[in-house]
């Protein structure tokens, strides 16, 4: 029963003797010239500028959310392209209802304007501001 | 494979489906007219969504006739249980749909999305009334979490509300994770999915108690998240005192009693075996007494809902504690393993809806007039708004369990069906009793604080006839049935059947 | 030795103990989001090594797919109100969201 582990123990001794023995090599032949250049990130011959731990625009966020929902969601199409042919006409109403759902979804957040880059963050707190449809009703339930 | 047979199953299915689908459509209807409309904080929605509640009522309604059927390959069921719960979910979105219309809270908040999250949850509720499949229990659950998660962030430019969203997102998710390892072993032990598969592989042979007990104990982290029991209650103080408040009152009804369906059902279908000899006690199995982490649960629920509840300050707060002790005592009908069991809790359940919901819509009534959730607030309020306090008194009498409300009714039959079931659980009838003299002190203390202490001023507050006529239309139903009761029996006792073998 | 049903179990429990671990002590949002992400891996794991080993048909394999999408739903949301909460706090420790007690 050990012995289907021989198979693994090899291939961890013979990695950590190849790699061992690179190493050592490399130590021994290398030219040292050593330059504060060399040490600092590569950006395609670009001077990196400042830290790589900086917050991210917020932005990113929601666009990488909305991504994630949708992205996911696509799952759900492998199983059913399987079987397609199989299943005929009454898979692929289903799945059009399902696609449709989410092409309604996509239409939601297009519409709300979160896929805009320049979303004007400055919306005022709409609780200080009722509509005037809002205010008539509450008025109405009021008196 | 042939697979024709299983469409044509899934085709005579959608006709069982009515309810749903129409949910689902309205969902969408309302999404699309948000994306139409100018003004997104326009009230029409909320009228679309009230006459789509309405005309779905009216088709849970006629599925009472449909006896017990199994839909989608045994994934949902229809059942009198389960349209018994669909009622009580639609009854309750019709009234927060009421109570958001006027409330000043959300005033001026974009309604369209607000209301299509509301028919969403209402929608993930129906789903775990019926659900009968793992996969179905676990999407249902998770739907209703997401959405609540959502609805109870939606003032999200209160810090408070904020906050409450987090919590309620981190331990939902948490919960969610334990109950789905502990799924994931309850398939290991069965290799199935179907709940009257598994209850018939756990019955026909031994399992491995120690798995089954640990798989137990972790499926009912999701379900008492639901119905906020001891130990994953921790959410519920900060999420009903962040969220808004219409929400609240939601959420300590619909997913409550959703989560008391969803585990009434699993436990009874999955973990029991059929009656001996057609008695009307069932028999939990051999290698897992479940009854009895059951009864521990709720004894531990309902003490600590009501001890904590004796310091609170904020009103909210305190209704969220003392809806701890109500699921505790809820529970009680399911630990005895009875049809009597499982009525008593269901009409707990449904006068439960009744008094909470009032209880709510005082809290936001005050919250209109004076501002506050202070009890302390509510100094001699009862003679400068009497109306609202006088329902209050009715509501608090009734969450106390005192006659002439419903809630007498409901706890009588709570505990007679423990009683009926034997000396085995005499003592928690007993600490019930003692809780419910607790609960008497916190509720007795608001009634003091509103009737005998001096108000701080002395002119009288008007309160808009909108409020005064669902205040009547919440307070009536509660002191009838505390006198008779027999149409809430009769549709208990009809509703209690549920499918319970393939 | 082939491996067989016993080392997936083993595997899902160092992760469910792992993402246990991680939700009981971090104090950071985000890590125990990812604490909860390792607990629904986890179980992922059992479902699908079960549905191989002890299942005829693909039930687990199908729930493996739902708890995917249901776990990305959850954390989108999640980590929404991670961010909304951010700006109100500037901060992401839970310990810090305590304007609500009693």
């Amino acid at each position: 029963m050990l012995f289907n582990f021989a198979n693994v123990l090899t291939f961890i001794v013979f990695g950590a003797v190849f790699v061992g023995i690179n190493i050592t090599l490399s130590r021994i032949l290398q030219a040292r010239n050593p330059h504060p250049v060399k040490l600092s990130t590569y950006e395609c011959g670009e001077l990196p500028e400042g830290d790589s731990w900086i917050q991210f625009n917020i932005r990113f966020y929601v666009i990488a959310l909305i991504f994630l929902i949708f992205e996911v969601e696509i799952v759900f199409l492998f199983p059913w392209a399987t079987v397609f042919k199989e299943l005929g006409l009454f898979a692929f109403v289903e799945m059009m209802i399902f696609v449709f759902i989410l092409l309604v979804g996509l239409a939601y957040v297009w519409v709300k304007g979160d896929l805009e880059w320049d979303k004007s963050t400055a919306v005022p707190d709409p609780a200080l501001a009722p509509s005037a449809a809002r205010q008539e009703l509450t008025e109405a339930i009021a008196s | 494979m042939d697979y024709s047979s299983i469409i044509k199953d899934n085709l005579i299915s959608l006709n069982y489906f009515l309810p749903e689908l129409l949910l689902t459509g309205l969902i969408i209807v309302l999404v699309i007219a948000d994306l139409f409309l100018k003004d997104e904080r326009s009230p029409w929605l909320s009228f679309v969504a009230l006459a789509g509640c309405v005309v779905v009522l009216l088709s849970v309604i006629a599925q009472f006739d449909l006896g017990s059927r199994s839909l989608f390959q045994h994934m949902l069921v229809v059942d009198p249980f389960s349209v018994f719960f669909k009622l009580l979910f639609l009854a309750s979105a019709i009234a927060v749909i009421f109570l958001s219309i006027a409330s000043v809270e959300l005033a001026g908040r974009p309604v369209g999305e607000y209301f299509t999250l509301l028919i969403a949850l209402t929608l993930g509720l129906f789903l775990m009334a019926s659900s009968t499949n793992l996969v179905t229990i676990l999407l249902s659950i998770e739907f209703v979490s997401i959405v609540s998660f959502v609805l109870a962030t939606y003032l999200k430019t209160r810090r408070r509300s904020s906050e409450a969203g987090l919590k309620y997102a981190i331990y939902g998710a948490f919960s969610s994770g334990l109950m789905l390892y502990g799924l994931s072993l309850l398939y290991g032990l069965t290799g199935t999915l179907n709940l009257y598969e598994i209850g018939d592989v756990l019955a026909s042979r031994d399992s491995n108690g120690m798995a089954l007990t640990l798989s137990t104990i972790l499926i009912l982290a999701g379900f008492g998240y639901k119905i906020a029991s001891v130990p994953f209650h921790f959410w519920s103080p900060d999420v009903y005192e962040g969220a808004p408040t219409p929400i609240t009152a939601f959420l300590s009804i619909g997913p409550k009693a959703a989560g008391f369906a969803v585990l009434i059902r699993f436990f009874n279908v999955a973990l029991a075996g059929e009656p001996a000899n057609g008695a009307s006690q069932w028999s939990a199995l051999p290698e897992l007494d479940w009854p009895m982490i059951l009864a521990v649960v709720s004894a531990i629920t309902m003490t600590l809902g009501n001890l904590v509840a004796i310091v609170q300050t904020n009103i909210k707060r305190l209704l969220a504690y003392s809806s701890i002790a109500h699921a505790g005592y809820a529970l009680m009908g399911v630990v005895v393993l009875s049809q009597d069991g499982i009525y008593a809790t269901m009409f707990y359940l449904a006068v439960y809806y009744l008094m909470n919901l009032g209880a709510f819509l005082v809290v936001i009534v005050f919250q209109d007039l004076l501002g506050s959730e202070k009890i302390a607030d509510f100094k001699g309020l009862a003679w400068r708004a009497p109306v609202p306090a006088i329902a209050m008194a009715v509501f608090l009498v009734s969450l106390t369990g005192l006659p002439p409300t419903a809630g007498f009714i409901g706890k009588f039959y709570l505990f007679a069906a423990v009683i009926k079931a034997g000396p085995a659980f005499y003592w928690l009838a007993v600490v019930g009793l003692l809780n419910s003299v607790v609960a008497l002190y916190y509720y007795a203390r608001i009634l003091k604080t509103m009737f005998f202490d001096k108000a701080a001023e002395e002119n009288s507050i008007s309160v808009s006839p909108y409020y005064v006529t669902l205040l009547a239309l919440l307070a009536a139903p509660t002191i009838i049935l505390g006198v008779y009761w027999a149409p809430l029996q009769k549709l208990a006792t009809n509703s209690v059947e549920f499918l319970r073998a393939l | 030795m082939e491996v067989g049903l016993n080392h997936y179990l083993a595997l899902a429990a160092i992760l469910f103990s792992l993402g246990l671990f991680a939700v009981v002590t971090k104090k950071n949002a985000v890590t125990v989001l990812m604490g909860v992400e390792l607990i629904l891996n986890a179980a992922n794991i059992n479902f699908v090594a079960f549905a191989r080993f002890i299942d005829t048909d693909l039930d687990g394999q199908i729930i493996a797919v739902f708890v995917i999408v249901t776990a990305a739903a959850a954390a989108a949301v999640a980590l929404a109100i991670v961010l909304n909460l951010y700006e109100r706090l500037k901060s992401i420790n839970l310990d810090e969201a305590d304007s609500l007690a009693g």
